[in-house]
């Protein structure tokens, strides 16, 4: 009965397998430099299996512990997308920890493991398992440089963590207390079966809620529980903060909209409920990471506010969605192509990053002053994914904002839509306060700033992605649309 | 259904009053003259029994012991799969025997880093 499925877990235990390969091999070679090859590979055989079983219908697996669908299988593309792109950035990046490189990438693969099984997962108990293998993957990841703010960095993210996943755990055990089922789909059939009308009368169901909110709620960096997010991006490994940026945030959308949306996406009083909950921490999620982000100096603070201002976005989607269940509107595929959007764009902003604070050994964006006279081509990469993330034309940002925008003032949430067009505008500026840097200030030294080819590989790969996905985003909104398909009644 | 918690509510009640009632038992029976307060230096000491401590607690451990107990830790985790995998080893058959070889081809490759990276060495 296992062996039969065994196919469609393909990709997690080829990607396993091979982040063991790498830990053995790095014990007897000296010659590094397969190990980037090796795990680039990896991710390929990996996403060729996720092709090759694309087309087939939604199935759970191993008594509902783990479901292969169009949602997750666009996830875990995603993931390795972001895992590869990762990998490439690192290519300058590794030397920094010479020895430990086989670690590093091992980790890398073992934390995309754990957020692939995480997107597909339909089990409180495998959410969970998956949920960890990701994190403390990345517990090590953050503090791989060994210095003072890497450790502090790694001990706050360590620490924080284990509050999350014990309020999630705590979540979690009243849902499992009130149902007796660990499954999604069981919990889902128990709750639309309850005879009540409100939330209030079934406390169990309310706390066991809001601390799954508050517990996925750290993974997505919502806030109020962003507070470890500026410590631990400055702190860690850019190439890390770049991948906890996105993968590691994608997926817990992509865990938290299916928890949401299968078990608590009806009855409608429900979902009113935990949409409502969502759609006013979005909008205080917004405001706060795109206030606090306008004071910061430090580049990849800014970008850890950021990231905090483009989840409240990405959290106006997810309440849309919730807001759609159970009319005769589609579920929207909004978010799915914003974390798209954002993936390609923060990424690609970030490889700009690395390859030029690695050069110049700063993360400070005084530093940025004149980059467009040292290096034409990393300062125009990076404007184009600051424009992205801006929202402005001919970019995916700007699709991406419209889709999910309009999304949400069909459902009645045109209140939430001002907000965030306010929060777009502010964010604007000090977006345009790095590129402002780079086109105008007048440089420190006329010392020219140059990539190794993987980075220009991985920095042309996102650029071109966020100028497609600004031209022609109608190839990937019917793959976003099918993504999201599985939530419709 | 607030009735069911209700019972949590008493539990609490219970506890929060168990802990502090029975610290302060001692001195209710010290007011109350029932406890002798003549003292001397073997009731004062830490214990009633066993040495003074030398030193103080905080003393730095080395960390190799760390290495250890998590070695220890990966083959306490073999014996606790192999054992009940042994105890019916034909019931299970093959299939068992294929997933305890995955299961033991992971553990020795952490085995195998740690051995390689040196953490068996004292020095």
């Amino acid at each position: 009965m296992i062996m039969e499925h065994i196919q469609f877990i393909a990709p997690e235990i080829s990607l396993l397998c091979f982040a063991l390969l790498i830990v053995l091999l790095d014990l007897f070679i000296t010659q590094k430099r397969v190990l980037p090859v090796l795990s680039v590979i990896g991710a390929i055989v990996a996403a060729t299996f996720i092709i090759v079983i694309w087309n087939t219908p939604p199935v759970g697996l191993f008594d509902k512990m783990i479901s292969i669908d169009p949602f997750g299988l666009f996830f875990k593309l995603l993931i390795l997308a972001a895992t590869v792109l990762v990998i490439l950035a690192s290519h300058n990046y590794v030397l920094k920890f010479n020895k430990f490189q086989g670690e590093y990438y091992a980790l890398l693969m073992l934390s995309a493991v754990g957020l692939m099984l995480l997107v597909s997962a339909i089990n409180l108990i495998t959410i969970y398992v998956a949920l960890e293998l990701s994190s403390i993957s990345l517990y090590a990841l953050v503090s791989f440089l060994k210095d003072k703010k890497s450790s502090e960095a790694g001990l706050k993210y360590l620490i924080l963590g284990g509050v999350a996943s014990a309020i999630l755990l705590y979540g979690m055990a009243f849902i499992f207390g009130l149902t007796g089922n660990t499954c999604l789909t069981c919990i889902a059939e128990y709750v639309r079966g309850m005879p009540f009308k409100d939330l209030q009368e079934v406390p169990a169901l309310m706390i066991g809620l809001v601390l799954i909110i508050a517990g996925f709620g750290f993974k997505i960096a919502s806030v109020p529980f962003q507070m470890w997010v500026p410590d631990v991006y400055e702190g860690a490994p850019t190439t890390i903060t770049a991948y906890l940026s996105v993968a590691s945030k994608a997926a817990g959308f992509g865990v938290i909209a299916r928890v949401l949306m299968t078990v608590f996406g009806l009855p409608v009083w429900l979902h009113n409920d935990w949409a409502m909950i969502i759609a006013v921490l979005a909008a205080i999620t917004m405001t706060v990471g795109n206030l606090v982000a306008i004071v910061q100096t430090n580049i990849k603070r800014l970008f850890g506010y950021s990231s905090i201002a483009q989840a409240g976005y990405m959290m106006v989607g997810l309440a849309a969605m919730g807001l759609t269940m159970g009319t005769k509107e589609n579920v929207t595929g909004g978010l799915i192509f914003f974390l798209l959007s954002y993936t390609l764009t923060n990424l690609g902003a970030f490889i700009a990053i690395i390859a030029i604070s690695n050069k110049i050994n700063s993360d400070e964006i005084e530093d940025y002053n004149g980059m467009i006279k040292r290096s034409p081509l990393l300062a125009l990469g990076l404007t184009i994914c600051l424009i992205s993330l801006a929202g402005l034309p001919p970019t995916a940002g700007l699709i991406a904002k419209i889709y999910i925008f309009s999304g949400a003032v069909n459902m009645g949430l045109a209140w939430l839509v001002v907000i965030a067009v306010i929060n777009s505008v502010i964010s604007a500026y000090y977006y345009f306060k790095i590129a402002k840097a780079m086109w105008l200030g007048t440089p420190v030294t006329e010392e020219k700033v140059d990539a190794s080819w993987p980075e220009w590989l991985a920095l042309a790969a996102c650029v071109v992605g966020v100028l497609a996905l600004g031209v022609v985003p109608g190839l990937f909104m019917n793959l976003t649309t099918a993504a999201v398909r599985i939530f419709g009644i | 259904m607030l009735a069911q918690y209700g019972y949590v509510g008493i539990l609490l009640i219970c506890a929060i009053g168990f802990t502090v009632i029975i610290p302060l038992i001692p001195k209710i029976l010290m007011v109350m003259g029932l406890i002798p307060t003549k003292k001397n230096p073997t009731k004062e000491g830490q214990y009633e029994c066993g040495m003074q401590t030398i030193g103080k607690t905080w003393v730095q451990y080395n960390f190799r012991y760390y290495f250890f107990a998590v070695l220890f830790v990966l083959f306490d985790m073999l014996t606790i799969f192999l054992y009940p995998w042994a105890v019916n080893v034909t019931g299970l058959g093959v299939g068992g025997l294929i997933a305890v070889g995955i299961f033991l081809a992971i553990l020795i490759i952490g085995y195998l880093y740690a051995w390689r990276k040196g953490a068996l060495q004292w020095k």
